[in-house]
Parts: C-alpha cells; structure tokens; sequence
C-alpha cells in the first residue's frame, strides 16, 4: 500500500515517442512507424509503434538495420514537442477519471482509485475508462490495477489490455513473468542470467538484504519490483497554473497613460493572484488587441522577479513607450510567467540585501549605462586558458553559505588579519598589450612597448607552459613569465608559441 | 580586522597607489571579507580589469558580487556608482577607476558622500591618483614594500609573495593604529 492508497492503477503508453508522433499524423497507425534521432547515416532508432515492433525494430537500432528489418518502416524525427504536448494530454485524460495520480514519466502514469468505485464500479470497469480517456486524446494506453504501483506497472506490460490484479495476488501474478519483459539498468539483466534467474519468482525468492549487498540499490530497486513491493512515497501532479488576467473594452484606447491605468488594474489582479499562491512574475507578457483588427504583443523580462504592482507597471509602461501599439486598443491581456518567491534572506548574522524591485530598477539603469552584456555576477569557465570568464545574470546573491557566514566568519577575518593578509590580485589587460621582448639565454631581458615602455627586467621567473584546444582550429599555447622591470612593476609576460609574440597579460598588483 | 577598518557603513574610502603596490590585492581582501558574511558588492570595473578567476581563488563568493564593466566609459562609470551608492542593501560598493582616473568635482564627490550615507553602503575608490579627495573619510596610500621569490641558484623560479604598506593619507574619526599597516600577499 503507498501513502494509504489500496489500488493503484498504471496507464502505460508503449512505444510513446512514436506514439505521440502517430497522434499528430493519425495515418501512421497503419503503418510501421520508428522515431529515429541523429543525423544520416548515424540515425538510430528512438521508439517504434507495435506493426513495426512486430517486425524486430526495437529501440537503440541503426536507421539502415531498421529498414532492412522492415523494408516499408516510415521513419519520422522524434519531436520533443509532440512528447510534450502527448504527456500532458495523457495526464489530463487520466485527470478525467481521479483527481489523484503521478507523473512517472513520457507515457506512464500512476492513477489512485480509491473512493473511485461508488462512482464508476469496480476496478475493470475503471481501467477500460481509462483506456477510453486515454484513446479519446489519440493514445493507445494498456492499463494494470494493482495494490502498488510496482505491481501494476508489471501488470500494464504483460497480460490484457486492462489487467486487473486482485488484491493479495500480486507476488504470486508476478512470479511466472519472464525477467526479459521489464528493462533493466545496464549490467542488470546480464548479472540476472550469468546467477540463473529468468522470472521475477527466481529474483523475489533471493534474501533482499544478500541482493542489496551485491548489487547495491538498483539490485534492491529490482527486487522490490519483483515481489511487488511499493516504497517510494505517491508524489500528486497537478495541472500547470495559468496565470493570466485580460479585459476587453467598450471603448478604444489611444493614449498610453490611458492604456497604462487599465493595464495597472489588470495588473492588481494578476499579482494578488501570484502573491496568493507565493509566486512572482519573472517574465510578463502583454498582448493587446488593436481597433485594426490584429494584435500588438511585448514580452517585458525582468532583471529580477517580482510582484509588486508599481515597478512591473512602470516597465510595462516604458516598454509601451519604446513600442507603442500601432493602432488604438480595444482589449488587453497579461500573462505572467511564475517562479517560486525566493525566502527573504532575513537571516540572523546576514546583512539586508536590496528590495527586488530596487534591484531590478538599479540592475536596468546599469544596463542602460553600460550595455546588458556588461554587468552580472562574473563566472569562472572550467577551462586551463587565461581570461576564460563570462557574466552571469545577476541574481542577488541566492542563499548565502551558512558555514561562512555569522561571527565564525568574522573571527576567521580576524585570524587573517594576523597571518598573511590574501592571494595577490592581478589587473588583466583587455586586450593584452602587445610588447617587443629582448632575451638573454631564453630569458627575457628587456620589455619595449610603445609609447612609453622601454624597460630592464630585474628579476623574472618561468615560464609556465599552457596550452589547449590542440585538437581543433581554437589551439593555443604559450609560456608565461613573472618579471619584475626596472620601474618597479610586477607584470605577466605571455609568449605565443603559435605566433611567436610576445604580450603583456596582465599586472600583479 | 583590516577590512572593518578600511570599510565602514556610510563612508567613503579611498586606496590610491601605482601599479603593484598591493591596491588591488586590498580590494579583492575586501571583498572576500564582504561576501563571505553574506553581504552584496558591487565593483565598478573602468578599465575591464577585474579578473575573476584571481578573485575566486582568493576566497570571493563570486556569486554576491555585481560587475559593472565601464568599458573605459569613466562618465558612466560615475554614473553606475552614483546609482548603486544609493540602492540601499550592498555591503560594498567598489570603483575602480584605474590608471586614468576621471576628474570628479568636489561637490559631484560629496553628493557621492552623502548618497553613501543614506544608504548606508560603503564606498570605496581605487586608483592610481586620487579622485575623491576630502570627500573620503579615509585615504590610503599603497606601496610595495618589497617581492619574495623562490627557487634553487641565482635563477629564480617562482613569485612568492609582495609585501605591501599601507600608509593612512588622512583619516576622520578615531586614529589609526599604526600610521603604516604591512601587509603580506601571496602569490
């Protein structure tokens, strides 16, 4: 039993990328169909429908050995799109029939029945409802009813199309399924056959505690599936929210403090809804309908989310300002993207952090100053050549590590102001700054740059060798020196071995 | 600490020194100290000089500092301080102007003062001549008192470290403790 549920029906859509394919070209039921990813001539198949199934096409296959197999396959690119919008009808038909069940992935979905029985009769009489649900959004479901969701799953692949498993029946409905029917984590299956086992009777019967400890979980996973056993907790799915306010007006709006008041008012609405359900608006689209005939929409993303009225109104309002509807408006519709409301970092030893909206009002006017693509939280790429760093956008922060944080911080701060203070910074040249090197025994001697550079080397040291992307156009390499020159300044003197030129890189200061 | 002498809530300090003698390894201790309690920074970077990767592994949580690069844009530069001295909630608000530092009239350098205060941010200014002037209520000169290096023979094979002094230029409020702070970086 799962969190207090006694039966447990699972809707099972075999073959799903292929079947969400056949949903949108119904035509293709007729004939064997393969998903197939990739780019000719290394096409492999993702999912095959059940005529081409029949004939050997089987998930993983090369393009060409599929089409050997099956000379008339009709083979269509696997759309992630069509997956997508498949999940979500199955969920929604299901939904049609228990308020209760569990997304578990492309195709499968848990169902509680219980409390479902008054309603539409017993458990056969629920199943085939579900497969008619199901075949009404254009998909071929088999269904398994069981007292636990490893059972049912079970159920759902062998069998009728609606396999009822009656209560206290599961272990001994198992047993005689072949270990071949179900898949198995890589490795599984072999280690499986190389002990003898060949139906999920042989793995249940095996002590769980000896299974666990030579295969660790996965081994514990499959046994607790053999014997029908249901551990993992009942996660509801819920349909997405949407979160969008509109009006339609009896009268045509040519003017934009105008069009501003109604959209402030549609905006009241929106976000009391999203501060209801603890969420704030991350992008907000506007989309309003014009006098013409046609539609004027923007989409305002904000540096940070929020939810309060005035800022979002007054970047709606500069957005309109910058594009103006072409026509006057009749009707206006707001929609908000939502993201969860990060908690309020009103920790004990933490400092205040900005409002959000004084942020995302600061964070914009900076990107007006300098451009977008110049300010954000700087991000170290995972990569040996220098200078390898991006901007991120700014997010305030996030949660601050606790570990550093508080009086443990402050006295670690303490402790480093009596041993050596920090690492020594350097000062990057954007670009580096090309120089002319004298050497002397390999070494450099002398560092000319023009206007105003023309100095000895006191001391250097080196050279560090770095050098990547060797495999591809993008090489580099080059040995870097620390020299300290006879005007007191301590630099990184970089010397291209692809070009045999000398830079300066950047300042130690 | 160093850093709570260098930085206060509401104040303007100003670190002037050339180039390798110690300003910026004193900024980059700066804001390690900062975002390691959690606090916000936001560095004002002129002349694109910042680099991250020397900053992360001194300690800087990357992820609470905001790079504003000007791109030798001094007038906006100013500009972006200007807005983010008075955004209430950062810890540290850094401008590093570089080696051509702009010209800032008195009164535009306290207003920045003032602006400083009511937020409650502290400010601080780098460069390598002053820029704000009597405006800061601490200015401190950089120099680099001497360079360790390391290695078998007369041939030096690696940079140790640099030893640098920081010198108190002028200083409202209660003395400093001593009138020249050594300080050890390593490299």
């Amino acid at each position: 039993m799962v969190d207090g549920l006694s039966r447990l029906a699972c809707v099972r859509v075999e073959g799903f990328a292929a079947a969400a394919l056949e949903r949108c070209e119904p035509a293709l039921r007729e004939q064997p169909l393969a998903a197939v990813t990739g780019a000719p001539p290394a096409m492999r198949v993702v999912e095959a429908n059940a005529r081409a199934r029949a004939e050997g096409v089987r998930p993983g296959l090369p393009d060409a050995e599929a089409v050997v197999r099956c000379p008339s396959l009709v083979r269509r690119p696997a759309s992630a799109e069509a997956e997508a919008a498949a999940r979500h009808a199955l969920l929604e038909a299901c939904l049609a029939v228990s308020p209760r069940l569990e997304d578990a992935g492309p195709g499968l979905v848990h169902v509680a029945l219980d409390g479902l029985h008054r309603l539409f009769g017993d458990d056969l009489e629920i199943g085939r409802r579900l497969r008619r649900r199901a075949r009404a959004v254009g998909l071929d479901a088999r269904v398994g009813i069981a007292a636990g969701r490893a059972a049912a799953g079970v159920a759902a692949r062998v069998g009728p199309l609606v396999h009822v498993l009656a209560p206290g029946t599961e272990r001994a409905a198992l047993a005689p399924v072949p270990l071949a029917t179900l898949e198995w984590p890589a490795g599984l299956a072999a280690t499986f056959a190389r002990w003898g086992l060949a139906t999920l009777g042989d793995l249940a019967a095996l002590p769980r505690a000896g299974v666990g400890a030579r295969l660790g979980a996965t081994g514990l996973a499959a046994h607790d599936l053999a014997a029908g056993v249901d551990r993992a907790p009942f996660r509801p799915w819920t349909p997405p929210p949407f979160w969008e306010e509109a009006q339609g007006l009896d009268w045509e709006i040519g003017t934009l403090p105008a069009l501003v008041l109604v959209l402030e008012r549609a905006l009241e609405r929106l976000c009391a809804r999203l501060a209801a359900a603890h969420l704030v608006v991350d992008v907000l689209d506007v989309r309003l309908a014009l006098a013409s005939g046609g539609h004027h929409a923007r989409t305002v993303s904000l540096a940070a989310p929020l939810v309060d009225v005035a800022p979002l109104s007054a970047l709606l309002a500069l957005e309109l300002e910058a594009h103006p509807p072409p026509a006057p408006v009749t009707g206006v519709a707001l929609s908000a993207r939502a993201v969860p409301r990060r908690a309020a970092p009103g920790r004990l030893w933490h400092p205040p952090a900005p409002a959000p909206r004084d942020l995302a009002a600061v964070l914009a006017r900076l990107a007006l100053l300098v451009g977008g693509a110049n300010v954000g939280t700087p991000v170290v790429v995972d990569s040996h050549r220098p200078d390898a760093d991006t901007l991120a956008p700014f997010a305030g922060g996030g949660e601050a590590d606790d570990g550093a944080a508080g009086p443990e911080a402050d006295r670690a701060g303490d402790a480093e102001a009596r041993t050596p203070a920090g690492s020594l910074a350097i000062r990057r040249l954007r670009p580096p700054r090309p120089v002319e090197v004298e050497t002397r025994d390999g070494r450099p001697s002398r560092v000319r740059a023009a206007p105003a550079l023309d100095a000895a080397v006191v001391t250097c040291a080196g050279p560090w060798r770095l050098s990547g992307h060797w495999w591809d156009t993008d090489a580099w390499a080059r040995d870097e020196w620390d020299v300290e020159l006879t005007d007191r300044t301590l630099w990184r003197l970089a010397h291209d071995r692809l070009t045999n030129s000398w830079a300066l890189d950047a300042v130690y200061d | 600490m160093l850093v709570d002498r260098l930085l206060r809530q509401g104040a303007m300090t100003e670190i002037v020194g050339p180039l390798s003698s110690g300003r910026t390894s004193t900024l980059t201790l700066c804001l390690r100290a900062v975002t390691r309690r959690g606090g916000l920074a936001a560095l004002v970077d002129v002349d694109h000089a910042f680099d991250p990767r020397s900053a992360a592994a001194a300690g800087v949580d990357l992820g609470r500092v905001l790079w504003v690069r000007a791109e030798g844009r001094r007038r906006s530069a100013l500009e972006a301080v200007d807005l983010l001295a008075r955004c209430p909630g950062f810890a540290l608000v850094a401008l590093d102007v570089g080696e051509s530092p702009p010209r800032l009239p008195l009164a535009a350098a306290f207003r920045l003062r003032q602006a400083a205060r009511r937020s409650g941010v502290a400010l601080l200014v780098l460069g390598s001549r002053p820029v704000v002037g009597g405006a800061a209520a601490l200015s401190v000169l950089t120099r680099r008192d001497r360079l360790a290096w390391a290695g078998p023979g007369p041939v030096p094979r690696r940079l140790v470290g640099m030893r640098s002094g920081l010198h108190v230029v002028r200083k409202q409020g209660a003395p400093w403790p001593a009138p020249v702070e050594r300080l050890w970086w390593t490299a």
